[in-house]
């Protein structure tokens, strides 16, 4: 398998775009909840305790919360890669 | 719409998971051995950037936000079995390393959120008609969605009868209110993956031009 070096531009691009709407996110969102959390305030329902004590969270601030964002990048990456090694097949052998 | 620990009753997220593993086992052993290693690099890269773009909460107004899911636009873009894989690793991810959606509501997770928005978002764009295909890109990722927090309210609703009020939430609340934001949520969801899938097929159309995989084919995408 090999990298298409032009998709270091689209990961470059993602992480600028990301960068650039995380200002946007904690000027006009970061205090307010989702649509889940939203419904489970207006029935007065409070979240539960985790059953699993996650190692990181995504940040209360725009330095950690970019690096989360870095760090989550890098997992899902990673983690689809090796995923599809295992499901995928060796290009030379397929007929498409 | 990631579902917390302790929301849902036992039996609820148990039938969650049930359904999660079928369709994950369904979709790996149709995926298996016919994912061509060259399509790899281009899913890892629409994955990580969903988990990014998942991050970025956008204001629907009334003080609530909501994120993308990006379950419909990896079906469109790969198919649906490789979004699946996709949005799965999300959730997985999400979940194992950042406490967001509960472990125990996992399976909930991927169904409300990879199974409904890679299945039946990909069923909706494939049955709209290829002239029609920018409608079609619109409305099945706002039905994505739409669906998704119906089945949510659902669990929700079922979950407060079973127990008698002690998990869950009432159906009186559950249902307009979940099925209000998200039918804002996703309109925010149809426009970023309208946007993302017209920019790559004008910029990359190589990149997304790759093989289909088996039955479960993804159209090509083609936006004049």
């Amino acid at each position: 398998m090999k990298f298409d070096k032009r998709l270091f531009v689209p990961i470059l691009a993602i992480m600028a775009i990301f960068a650039v709407c995380l200002v946007f996110f904690f000027i006009f969102s970061a205090p307010y909840g989702d649509g889940l959390e939203k419904t489970m305030e207006t029935a007065g329902v409070e979240e539960g305790e985790p059953v699993f004590e996650a190692p990181l969270s995504y940040g209360e601030d725009y330095p950690t919360a970019f690096a989360m964002g870095l760090i989550g990048f890098l997992a899902v990456f990673g983690l689809v890669l090796l995923l599809g090694r295992i499901l995928g097949r060796k290009d030379e052998t397929h007929n498409d | 719409m990631h579902v917390p620990d302790g929301l849902m009753h036992p039996l609820i997220s148990l039938v969650g998971w049930i359904i999660a593993i079928v369709v994950i086992a369904l979709s790996v052993h149709f995926l298996n051995k016919k994912l061509p290693y060259r399509t790899l690099p281009l899913m890892a890269v629409i994955g990580g950037g969903i988990f990014v773009a998942q991050m970025l909460n956008f204001p629907i107004g009334g003080g609530t936000t909501g994120h993308l899911v990006g379950a419909t636009l990896a079906a469109i873009l790969l198919g649906p079995l490789a979004g699946m894989v996709i949005i799965v690793t999300i959730l997985i991810i999400q979940a194992l390393l950042f406490g967001d959606g509960g472990v125990t509501a996992l399976g909930l997770n991927v169904l409300n959120m990879a199974i409904i928005g890679c299945f039946l978002g990909w069923a909706v764009y494939r049955a709209v008609p290829g002239k029609y295909q920018k409608f079609g890109i619109l409305l099945a990722s706002w039905l994505a969605v739409f669906i998704g927090s119906l089945a949510c309210a659902a669990e929700l609703a079922g979950s407060f009868v079973m127990s008698g009020g002690a998990y869950g939430i009432t159906g009186l609340v559950a249902f307009p209110s979940m099925l209000i934001y998200h039918s804002l949520i996703g309109i925010g969801e149809a426009v970023i993956t309208f946007g993302v899938v017209s920019y790559i097929s004008k910029v990359s159309p190589d990149l997304i031009h790759t093989p289909a995989v088996g039955l479960w084919t993804r159209r090509k995408v083609v936006l004049e």
